[in-house]
């Protein structure tokens, strides 16, 4: 039958939005090595280092037991402090592990599951719901919200918090107008970025000197032009456009009305930074450049709606507010949560009817199953051969309805 | 996702950077015994010999925690293919997001999921949060805020109680909708109370104390009647019920309030009202009464087995008050997104294929391909024109011609000569005047 066809679960393409679920973790565990390693290799041959020449040095007499022991100190403390941050990026680790074996439990429930209609299917689907509304929170900085769901449905593992808080403090940080913090990101993500040909940190760069020259003083004017020449003008071949509309702006006020200059004055620049932040760490993390709430809704919506989810009138089987209970329940679209938001999607594709068996039709035009009409009539107490329009109320006699046939 | 499981149980027994944390231990631990002979003996030469000696040492040290960070990387790399192999790689939709210039509607959907889902302390938390962001963007950028601001209902609309002349006029659509105004609507606490009632008659009912679901019940009888509703007679019902089985099913206090004797009482003071409809239940009610001593045997023992009765309230209790409210009683936020993920795969498969054939969907009105869902998630009658196959709408309505065969208008106007007709599915002729719009 087509309807266990439609319930049925197929696996391997129902998590396509728990995609990132399993791979965030997993590039987070690679940024969390490529930290570690090069963390230790600067460290290491810095100790290295320093061993031979205090060997060699006290060999040849020139380092005195004196100093091979502050030498020694100076290795040990160096020795310390790796394995101190070492520990930190093994704990990191045994974390995203951690997460990492939650989360293929979780999805691992789902393949016991072969239809929708799994009595377990809904609780599933639920947590599947959570974490996508805790994914949709982070992405929109509401961070206490997305920690106070993620704790009340204890979900802490399934989701990722810390990263999208990481992230948002840096937007944040833009919106306000700083570069620090996104520049000290760029620092940390350096190779990756370069990978990714990500124009982020030459955006960074122009806009702190714009900034010098809002602040407009002389020397803020000099420092501005050392900055350029360090930091603008080595990509004047990726980006000609900018770094020559960069030179012009030399020549303009901030209060100018010129464009392009006026534009790269404009305090609007922030949140289009704030966004191309957003876009490389998305990237970089393998994340989708849009929440997946939107994905699963803007497909579900259409997927759930018919025409007579905007219809002007109410059709016999949709009923919004003043509906029978006989019908099972209000659509979820016609709800008032979606009905908007749903205006603008387009609605299911269908090849074939669904209606109710042994359609009647009243006099008033309505069209109702005789099953439904029978159960209502019944239950509003009518004699026998009467029947009670579900939506109208009004009652007409049997003889009057006709039979109506769907091919 | 089995696979993936074994895969990753054999990866969790391999070292990770814990044991290079161990190798740099043993290093710490040859530097400072190196370091405690030189202090100790103050001497160039066992300074320069110490500091030789520990040159190798050292350096395999340095070795063990480089091969240490080899097993990682490697570990992880077996993880990436791993993933790969149980858990390819799909790109999802990702060209257009058609939901992204709606932030207020979403905004307004999560919160009043959440409450009514009854996570009150997060839903406040949000709206909390969305009002401050949506203020301070209010503040900064107060032209961004000036987008499609004519489309959204009302909040009030859906806290306003039910009155009757809410059955044929959708939801009244009002022009001022921005984030702040539609959730602070919701803050105004109506909708929270609401809710709050909602569960805390739930909670009741879970725990076997039909009294405030009745009084719910009485209080909304006129709307309950006219959505043709029986819920408070099935209350009342199970009341008598739960009152007959007595103290030592249901554990109130033995009185003349409970056992039979209660439920006769009861009886007597409720049922006089449903009378004139449940005439019928209620004298086999009443007439337990008689089979008392032997109920199990009797006739109407089904009545009286409630294992499910409680849920079975319950969730007829959720969707009659969730009705009231133009709500429907399963979260909508909830379906939308189940659906969503069983509508997905058909979604990309579409567009992988177009894509491939070079000819590209572009949203219109509806979509080009099927999504079939579960029966359950079908709510509205859906009707497909069979000579058109194009589903009516409210241009193209249904139209029945005589011989009771429906036709959508555009195909009736299409097969029309002159202003008579012949019905593709039967031998009969109709004329077009006889035809008449239906409304499924």
């Amino acid at each position: 039958m087509a309807d266990q066809e439609a319930s049925k679960i197929t696996h391997s393409s129902h998590l396509l939005l728990d995609q990132p679920l399993l791979r965030l973790p997993y590039e987070l565990l690679r940024k969390n090595f490529r930290g570690a390693h090069f963390h230790f290799e600067k460290e290491a041959s810095s100790v290295k280092n320093l061993l031979r020449d205090t060997a060699t040095g006290s060999l040849d007499g020139k380092v005195s037991p004196d100093d091979v022991v502050k030498n020694l100190d100076t290795m040990l403390a160096r020795m310390r402090g790796m394995k101190r941050k070492l520990s930190a990026y093994a704990e990191e680790e045994a974390h995203l592990f951690k997460q990492v074996d939650a989360r293929v439990a979780h999805l691992r429930e789902l393949s016991d599951m072969q239809t929708v209609e799994d009595v377990k299917y809904e609780a599933w689907s639920r947590q599947r719901l959570d974490r996508l509304l805790v994914d949709y929170l982070l992405r929109h900085g509401y961070n206490d919200s997305a920690q106070s769901l993620a704790t009340e449905r204890q979900m802490e593992d399934l989701v990722d918090i810390d990263t999208f808080v990481a992230m948002s403090k840096v937007r944040k940080s833009l919106e306000n107008g700083s570069v620090q913090e996104a520049l000290a990101w760029c620092n940390d993500n350096k190779k990756e970025l370069r990978r990714m040909n990500s124009n982020l940190e030459f955006m960074l760069r122009c806009q702190q000197y714009v900034e010098m020259m809002r602040a407009g003083a002389e020397l803020k004017l000099v420092e501005a032009t050392t900055h350029a020449k360090r930091y603008i003008v080595p990509f004047s071949s990726t980006y000609p456009n900018e770094v020559r509309q960069i030179a012009g702006l030399l020549a303009y006020q901030p209060d100018t009305t010129v464009e392009p200059y006026a534009s790269w004055y404009s305090h609007e620049r922030w949140t289009k930074l704030a966004d191309i932040f957003v876009d490389a760490h998305n990237k970089l993390l393998g994340l989708p450049s849009f929440p997946l709430l939107h994905i699963a809704l803007s497909s579900g919506l259409s997927a759930l709606k018919t025409p007579a989810c905007h219809s002007s009138q109410a059709t016999s089987s949709s009923q919004p507010s003043h509906s029978t209970s006989l019908t099972t329940s209000v659509c979820p679209i016609c709800s008032t949560e979606l009905n908007e938001l749903a205006r603008n999607v387009p609605y299911a594709h269908h090849t074939t009817s669904h209606v109710e068996h042994d359609l009647l039709l009243m006099p008033n035009g309505r069209v109702y199953g005789k099953r439904r009409l029978e159960e209502y009539a019944g239950k509003a107490g009518l004699p026998d051969g009467q029947f009670k329009d579900l939506v109208t109320g009004e009652t007409f006699p049997s003889d009057k309805l006709k039979k109506v046939f769907i091919t | 996702m089995e696979t993936l499981a074994k895969d990753l149980a054999a990866l969790s027994k391999m070292a990770g950077l814990a044991a290079a944390v161990d190798n740099i231990d043993q290093i710490i631990e040859q530097l400072s015994r190196a370091r405690d002979q030189v202090a100790q003996a103050r001497d160039p030469h066992i300074a320069s010999m110490t500091m030789t000696k520990l040159q190798n040492p050292i350096k395999l040290g340095f070795d063990k925690v480089n091969d240490s960070l080899k097993d990682v990387a490697s570990r992880n790399k077996k993880l990436g293919k791993a993933l790969d192999k149980s858990f390819p790689l799909e790109d999802l939709p990702a060209d257009h997001d058609a939901m992204a210039n709606q932030p207020a509607l979403i905004n307004r959907a999560i919160a009043m999921h959440l409450l009514r889902e009854g996570q009150f302390s997060v839903a406040s938390t949000f709206i909390d949060e969305a009002q401050d962001t949506a203020a301070s963007h209010h503040g900064l950028y107060s032209h961004l805020d000036s987008h499609d601001d004519t489309t959204s209902p009302e909040g009030d609309v859906l806290m306003g109680e039910d009155d009757s002349s809410q059955g044929d006029v959708p939801v009244s659509m009002t022009a001022s909708s921005s984030d702040h105004q539609d959730l602070s609507s919701l803050q105004s606490q109506e909708l929270q109370a609401k809710f709050a009632e909602m569960y805390r008659v739930l909670q009741d009912l879970k725990a076997r104390n039909l009294r405030p679901a009745i009084d719910w019940a009485r209080a909304n009888s006129a709307e309950l009647e006219a959505r043709g509703s029986n819920l408070e007679f099935e209350l009342c019902k199970l009341q008598y019920v739960w009152l007959f089985l007595g103290p030592g099913v249901n554990g109130l206090p033995d009185d003349e309030y409970n056992g039979r004797s209660g439920a006769l009482l009861y009886a007597r003071q409720r049922f006089g009202r449903f009378q004139p409809r449940h005439l019928s239940e209620i004298q086999k009610l009443a007439s337990a009464l008689v089979f008392a001593p032997n109920l199990g045997q009797s006739p109407c023992r089904s009545i009286f087995t409630i294992d499910s009765a409680f849920t079975d309230v319950a969730s007829s209790f959720t969707r009659e008050f969730c009705s009231l409210l133009g709500l429907s009683a399963e979260s909508p936020l909830y379906m939308a997104v189940t659906a969503g993920a069983l509508a997905l795969p058909y979604q990309m498969k579409f567009t992988s294929r177009t894509k491939s054939r070079g000819t590209e969907w572009t949203t219109s009105t509806e979509l080009a391909f099927e999504t079939p869902l579960p029966k359950r998630m079908v709510y509205h009658s859906i009707f497909v024109c069979p000579v058109a196959k194009e589903q009516t709408t409210d241009t193209n309505p249904p139209m029945m011609i005589p011989c009771g065969h429906v036709l959508a208008k555009e195909t009736l106007q299409k097969l029309c000569k002159g202003t008579r007709f012949k019905c593709p599915y039967c031998p009969s002729e109709g004329q077009i005047k006889d035809a008449r719009q239906i409304i499924l």
